[in-house]
């Protein structure tokens, strides 16, 4: 609040002591204007972006991207811009890059920011000890050298093209030294001091965290005074609370509310696809699933649209490439046409002919299958399943649904290859860096050993060395439309080898009251206030 | 033994094998389960509960921060409980088979039958979003108390009246009630002096025995109302796997209920004298 504002109502107010309410209003109504509430479906439980990073995902993140800058920040695009590093230069070999810092830049607790501030954050980013998690992010980065006050390199072990999607990620966040050694390795997570457009006010764990606008931040003070995250689990709840307008700004809507909300007068709905296509991951290690043209077939007798439609009331979208649209890198590929005729025609290629009970067999043997499901741990994963076992069971195959409750689906996937319970297996996997390198490299790239528990999530034991080297190819060459292109092709390979019955992506819905303006939605689920004002 | 690994949920999706591992060694949850086991309960002696993956240490003062928002919840239903479920119950005995009964009946159903989120939705959408009476989440002040706790008394209030009634008509048809109106007792003394504290003893223990209910009913009702207590906090616990502070909670309920147990052994010695030397 300014300070003439104050007068101004004050002076209004002695002028005319009959309607001393109606300034005292105004003057509440001007407070409140500065004021944005955020009810969020995740509790925020920690906000050190080492340690276990910010812990519920994307809640934290979502604080965090409004108390810390970063070197390298993503548009709503999830195109690189400049934070705290002005300018930046790869070297040829990938090896490393050479950030040169803004200057005039102080964290929220006084101390400057520089080179030694980005060191000492990447180090204790990539020390396994003190950060647990996100470790593919890290993991390939070998050291910083501070060459000036304002000039930084961050060496990385071997090429590595994702640095940059690495530093702009929410656990790139960059925390004052000064802070850290003030407040312990331990305390930190409660009492952030990052260098972001807000400051911490307040933070109550798995609650509330305010967060006001800091003075000389470099951009500019923000539209907003205060920003209040508030922790809202149930989705009816966080609903009711727009209406009432308690908060301004409400994520994961469920889909079906959707229609409800879109017809509210003060409501406006935003919805955008998420980075994660769900899929029915392949396990290519038992035939017949071992053969591409059955893998094919597969993807023929799903109807994916009616998945959207009747599972999402259409928001979600049929998937046409192994990359969800809005990750870096992403091609669109031929999608596989919903044909029973087709399937049916590719499963006989393979020798499959349906018996007397009208299921397919191959030398009086029926084709059977095991679909694992997750309960609860993807949105309508469930429901997903089983439409997909009426689909395969219409071309003549029997699918039996093995359901697995949400805590214990990671290790359910994650076997020795002797150990898998599962022919086919729902699956999505969210590249949070936004790289399609990321994803690519996570799920399809040949494990180092097949016997063994899968390298990172390639549990379907898929393994082609020309993809294998044409990710090694996105990943070092220094030419961006090369490595766009090494990754199309190999997005390319992926599709028709099909280890993946192939879904849809689904979209995210935030929604706010009208009048507040600049809330983004980022495809890595996040929404984001830092730029959002309420406007009266 | 429960499914799921919680070194796997931490390390989240993107996480290797080794840095699994490296989590696991960190939880101890490599070592034997005999050795495990002892730990824990050297621990829980020294009053550490182990190491909670949400809060990344000790998870007890964090739960004790929250327990008052969850206390204040369950003393406000049960309240609510003696104050409309009693004198309902009596008012349906001492006017047995009149109108008052019936109504009893017919509500006492109604709010047996009707789940207590979908009760608390309907509070949100009346109270709240129609009329903005009430703030529809949170704790912003007392008013905020309203709606949760209507919510999470509504079965007990129900059940403590048809409890009230039914011992009252048992009690009324006793033949200390007949030699009491027959020495002249005015009605309002024999229902008040006799009858209602014989009938208050199976009450009340139905009171004591419902805070289990009240206790689970929290943990939905708390999530309905984003309301800061404990409940809420069992819930992410459960997801997250964060057994610790599962067993956290679920200790410190354990205790609550036989606390309020024991306090109902007390009220007995207090509502009927005759206890006291048995």
């Amino acid at each position: 609040m300014k300070r003439r504002t104050v007068l101004t109502l004050l002076s209004t107010a002695a002028t005319s002591p009959l309607t001393l309410g109606s300034p005292l209003r105004a003057l509440a109504q001007a407070t409140a204007a500065r004021t944005l509430t955020y009810g969020q479906s995740g509790a925020v439980n920690s906000l050190d972006p080492a340690q276990g990073a910010f812990t519920t995902y994307p809640a934290g993140y979502e604080v965090a991207y409004c108390l810390y800058d970063r070197l390298v920040d993503f548009d709503e695009n999830l195109k690189f811009v400049p934070q705290l590093a002005e300018a930046w230069e790869v070297a040829p070999d990938l090896k490393s890059i050479r950030f040169r810092l803004r200057k005039n830049v102080r964290f929220h607790d006084g101390t400057p920011f520089n080179a030694q501030a980005v060191k000492f954050n990447v180090e204790r980013l990539v020390d396994k000890a003190r950060n647990p998690t996100n470790r593919p992010l890290w993991d390939p980065v070998a050291g910083t050298d501070v060459v000036d006050e304002h000039t930084v390199v961050i060496r990385t072990k071997a090429p590595f093209s994702q640095l940059l999607n690495s530093l702009a990620h929410g656990s790139g966040s960059l925390v004052s030294p000064a802070a850290v050694e003030k407040h312990t390795e331990k305390g930190i997570a409660q009492n952030p001091v990052g260098a972001g457009p807000y400051r911490l006010e307040s933070f109550t764990p798995g609650q509330e965290v305010v967060l006001r606008a800091a003075d000389g931040y470099w951009g500019g003070k923000p539209a907003t005074d205060r920003l209040v995250f508030k922790y809202i689990l149930e989705a009816s709840t966080r609903i009711a609370a727009l209406r009432t307008g308690s908060v301004d700004v409400i994520d994961s809507v469920p889909v079906q509310l959707v229609a409800g909300l879109r017809k509210e007068a003060n409501i406006e709905v935003v919805v955008r696809p998420s980075l994660r296509p769900m899929g029915l991951a392949i396990n290519l290690s038992r035939p017949p699933y071992d053969d591409p043209r059955v893998r094919r077939a597969l993807n023929h007798a799903i109807p994916v649209d009616t998945i959207a439609e009747r599972v999402f009331f259409g928001f979600a979208k049929a998937s046409d490439a192994p990359l969800a649209f809005d990750t870096q890198g992403y091609q669109k590929q031929r999608p596989y046409e919903y044909s029973v005729a087709k399937a049916k025609a590719l499963l006989g290629e393979v020798g499959f002919q349906p018996g007397a009970s009208g299921q397919l067999e191959r030398d009086g043997k029926p084709l059977k299958m095991t679909l694992l499901a997750s309960d609860g741990l993807f949105p309508g994963d469930v429901s997903i399943a089983e439409i997909a076992q009426r689909a395969f069971q219409q071309i003549g195959i029997d699918v039996t649904i093995s359901k697995i409750e949400r805590g214990s689906y990671w290790d359910a996937l994650r076997q020795e290859r002797a150990a898998l319970a599962f022919d086919l297996a729902v699956f999505g996997f969210n590249p949070s860096n936004a790289s399609g390198l990321y994803h690519l490299e996570s799920l399809f790239k040949s494990n180092a050993d097949d016997a063994a528990r899968p390298t990172v999530w390639n549990m379907g034991r898929y393994r082609n060395p020309k993809v294998d080297e044409l990710l090694a190819q996105a990943n070092s060459n220094p030419d961006p439309a090369k490595q766009l292109a090494a990754m199309g092709e190999a997005q390319r390979i992926v599709w028709e080898d099909a280890p993946y019955v192939w879904l849809h992506v689904n979209q995210n819905v935030t929604a706010f009251r009208k009048g507040v303006k600049g809330v983004e939605l980022w495809p890595i689920v996040f929404t984001i206030p830092r730029r959002a004002r309420v406007e009266a | 033994m429960v499914p799921g690994d919680e070194a796997t949920l931490m390390a989240g999706a993107t996480a290797s094998q080794s840095d699994i591992d490296l989590l696991r060694t960190r939880l101890g949850l490599d070592r034997p389960m005999v050795e495990q086991y002892a730990t824990r309960l050297a621990g829980l002696a020294r009053g550490d509960f182990g190491y909670s993956s949400t809060f990344r240490g000790n998870p007890l003062p964090h739960v004790l921060a929250r327990l008052p928002a969850t206390l204040v919840l369950m003393a406000a239903a049960i309240t609510l409980t003696v104050l409309l479920g009693l004198p309902a119950g009596m008012v349906a005995a001492v006017r047995h088979n009149g109108w008052p009964d019936y109504l009893l009946s017919l509500l006492v159903v109604g709010l047996l039958a009707i789940p207590n989120f979908w009760l608390g939705l309907m509070l949100i959408v009346a109270l709240s979003v129609e009329r903005g009476w009430l703030p529809s989440f949170g704790f912003t002040g007392w008013a905020s108390l309203v709606m949760p706790t209507l919510a999470l008394a509504a079965r007990l209030v129900a059940l403590v009246a048809r409890m009230t009634r039914g011992v009252m008509l048992d009690e009324l048809a006793k033949d200390y009630v007949r030699t009491a109106r027959a020495k002249g007792l005015a009605a309002r003394a024999v229902v008040g002096r006799h009858v209602l504290r014989n009938a208050l003893i199976p009450t009340v223990t139905v009171i004591g025995l419902q805070t289990g209910y009240l206790l689970g009913g929290s943990v939905v009702v708390e999530r309905l109302f984003a309301w800061p207590g404990v409940g809420d906090l069992m819930i992410n616990a459960v997801g997250a796997r964060d057994y610790t502070l599962v067993q956290t909670i679920t200790i410190l309920f354990v205790a609550g209920f036989l606390l309020i147990n024991l306090l109902v052994d007390v009220l007995y010695v207090l509502i009927n004298p005759r206890l006291r030397r048995a």
